[in-house]
């Protein structure tokens, strides 16, 4: 291996070129691969608050063309108006079945909390009480609702407001509609398909009847049980509900999510891509190391040629050279870009519990082999040339 | 490879010419002769009479334009990159003027590379081809740069011998020395002719060609005698 020894010392005689040759490798790998963990941890911060409604479907009133309206009626009409009857729910739930159908009302109210505070304006969700286990709303603190008048409280809803379980709440400007009280705090659901509570209020079905004398809904949601296919569900609503008009929009919620993450992939490719240019600048890097190297090894490849070196081993040479920057510089790049990641992740996200993943660990795999195929690559030219001279040009070259 | 009885080197008819924008050049014209083994052959003439071209025929560095060149019997015309450059590798040593050893590799290292390139490091052979030249086992595991020019020289020449080759080129192997230091060099030359080495040395130093059997003259591209 006489020529792997000669391309280390060479390398080692050069230390401050070899250095700054490896800095640029060591660069563009933690950009490729820091890029690429960010993408991955924000695909999984997002993750995290879809997935746990990526077994839902919703059925929501049809907002656009002329369909007919909620309750038979007739007419397009704006889409606040629009809402489902309770005989479209019953359809809906007889297609959906086994899975359960959960009609939710909701409203846009303002509200007071406490004695002279200032009004402010929240969503009122109401669902039946005996729905709420299936919707996987979690308390961090209280009780579900318990009478008429309960309600329970999103975390942000809560935090704000400084509310806490038994908190009174004035719906409307003088509080006109009534009062709620606090039966418990939902724990924090993030971004939701189904119902975004963190900073709303969600009261039993029977108060929101009673108080804005309702007998419809805005939306249903068909929670669809663990086997069963969520494209085939909505399918099935559709088929029933919009046999001859469109009367209602459903969503899969599973097939957004899908879409979701495949957008995340393609920022992620993206972001990467950009860190990609800054490994092509190393690369172009190399190849200048590699060429100036040659040039100046001219007479030493001449010797070599002339007592009996064969054109491969010339190459390898020049290839091991390439290689030794390539592997050096990728990994410590790839254990530099664990860092990055660690550090924009906590900066960016406000977490780093995503950093130890199998995508993160694919992601520094894919810089260390870029940065180590970027090498050989911009080695190979140089090293072909090198094979390449002619022994008698090589030997009288000064 | 080859046949022993035949002439080490020769030379039939050969044409070297360079094709140059300016017209072509005729380096050398119909040449031919013979060396035998164990022979001591100097080659003088001017500067540009075709001696360094000549050089690098018998080198298998280059193949001829026309004419015949065989190494112990083989004609080379019609062998590869792959197997010239073996040829030279296992068959022809050669020594330079300007000693041309590799600085990143100590006295040892030099001396082994064409062997490692053959069949991998024996110590024990570099070691006796130094000490063969007769150069300070002190000095072993030193640089190129650590060396003087006549130290280089004897480095260089145990690297023409370690593959015990058919055939020692030198080019103007004490061009590069003081007379003192060439005149040992050129001694230890005519040891290792008595020792059976086939040894052509490319010289216009009339001193260094007087430790030699036979001189062949050449002027513009032809044997003058």
């Amino acid at each position: 291996m006489i020529f792997w020894e000669i391309a280390k010392r060479n390398l080692r005689i050069h230390m401050l070129r070899s250095t700054l040759a490896m800095l640029g490798i060591v660069i563009g790998v933690v950009a490729i691969a820091s890029m690429g963990i960010l993408g991955n941890s924000m695909v999984a911060t997002v993750s995290e608050s879809l997935s746990s409604v990526g077994d839902s479907v919703i059925v929501s009133p049809y907002s656009g063309g002329g369909g007919m309206g909620p309750g038979g009626g007739g007419g397009g009409g704006s889409s606040a108006n629009l809402k489902l009857s309770d005989q479209q729910f019953q359809q809906i739930k007889r297609a959906v079945a086994p899975n359960v159908a959960i009609p939710v009302l909701s409203t846009s109210e303002r509200m007071k909390v406490g004695v002279g505070s200032d009004d402010i304006v929240a969503t009122i969700y109401g669902v039946d009480s005996q729905y709420i286990p299936d919707l996987n709303l979690k308390l961090t603190a209280g009780d579900y609702n318990n009478g008429n008048s309960g309600c329970l409280v999103g975390s942000t809803f809560a935090k704000d407001n400084n509310i806490k379980v038994g908190s009174r709440i004035s719906i409307g400007s003088d509080g006109e509609k009534g009062t709620l009280r606090v039966t418990g705090i939902i724990e924090e659901r993030g971004m939701a398909f189904d119902l975004s509570t963190d900073s709303a209020i969600v009261a039993t079905q029977d108060w929101f009847d009673n108080t804005y004398n309702r007998n419809d809904y805005d939306q249903v949601i068909v929670k669809v049980k663990e086997g069963q296919d969520t494209a085939v569900v909505k399918t099935t609503i559709e088929k029933q509900m919009n046999k001859r008009d469109k009367i209602v929009s459903v969503t899969d919620s599973k097939a957004t999510l899908a879409s979701i993450y495949a957008t995340f992939g393609t920022i992620t490719t993206f972001v990467s891509a950009i860190g990609g240019i800054s490994m092509v600048v190393a690369g172009v890097s190399i190849f200048n190391i590699m060429m100036m190297s040659v040039s100046e090894r001219i007479k030493e490849i001449g010797i070599m040629r002339s007592i009996g070196t064969q054109k491969k081993e010339v190459m390898s040479m020049f290839i091991y050279e390439a290689a030794i920057i390539g592997v050096i510089g990728s990994v410590v790049g790839g254990i530099l870009s664990i860092l990055a990641g660690y550090a924009i992740s906590a900066l960016m996200l406000g977490t780093t519990k995503y950093l130890i993943t199998t995508a993160n660990a694919l992601s520094v795999g894919e810089g260390v082999c870029f940065g180590i195929v970027i090498c050989l690559a911009c080695g190979i030219y140089p090293a072909w040339q090198a094979a390449n001279l002619n022994p008698i040009d090589a030997l009288r070259h000064e | 490879m080859g046949d022993i009885m035949q002439p080490a080197i020769q030379f039939e008819d050969v044409v070297k010419i360079y094709p140059l924008k300016s017209g072509d050049v005729m380096a050398l014209n119909h040449i031919s002769f013979e060396v035998q083994r164990g022979e001591f052959i100097s080659i003088m003439g001017p500067s540009g009479s075709g001696k360094s071209t000549l050089l690098t025929l018998m080198g298998c560095l280059d193949k001829p334009t026309s004419g015949s060149i065989s190494m112990s019997g083989v004609p080379i015309r019609d062998m590869s990159d792959i197997e010239l450059t073996s040829l030279r590798r296992d068959r022809i040593g050669f020594i330079f003027q300007y000693f041309n050893l590799f600085p990143l590799l100590n006295v040892i290292e030099n001396v082994s590379f064409p062997q490692m390139l053959k069949s991998g490091v024996n110590e024990a052979r570099a070691r006796e081809v130094l000490r063969a030249v007769q150069l300070d086992e002190k000095l072993y595991t030193h640089t190129p740069m650590e060396l003087s020019g006549g130290q280089q020289q004897r480095v260089a020449v145990a690297r023409a011998l370690i593959n015990d080759p058919d055939i020692l080129l030198c080019d103007e192997p004490t061009g590069n020395l003081d007379s003192k230091t060439g005149a040992s060099i050129m001694e230890l030359m005519t040891e290792l002719n008595k020792n059976g080495a086939t040894i052509i040395v490319v010289t216009h130093d009339t001193t260094v060609a007087n430790y030699t059997n036979r001189t062949i003259r050449i002027v513009d591209g032809c044997i003058a005698s």
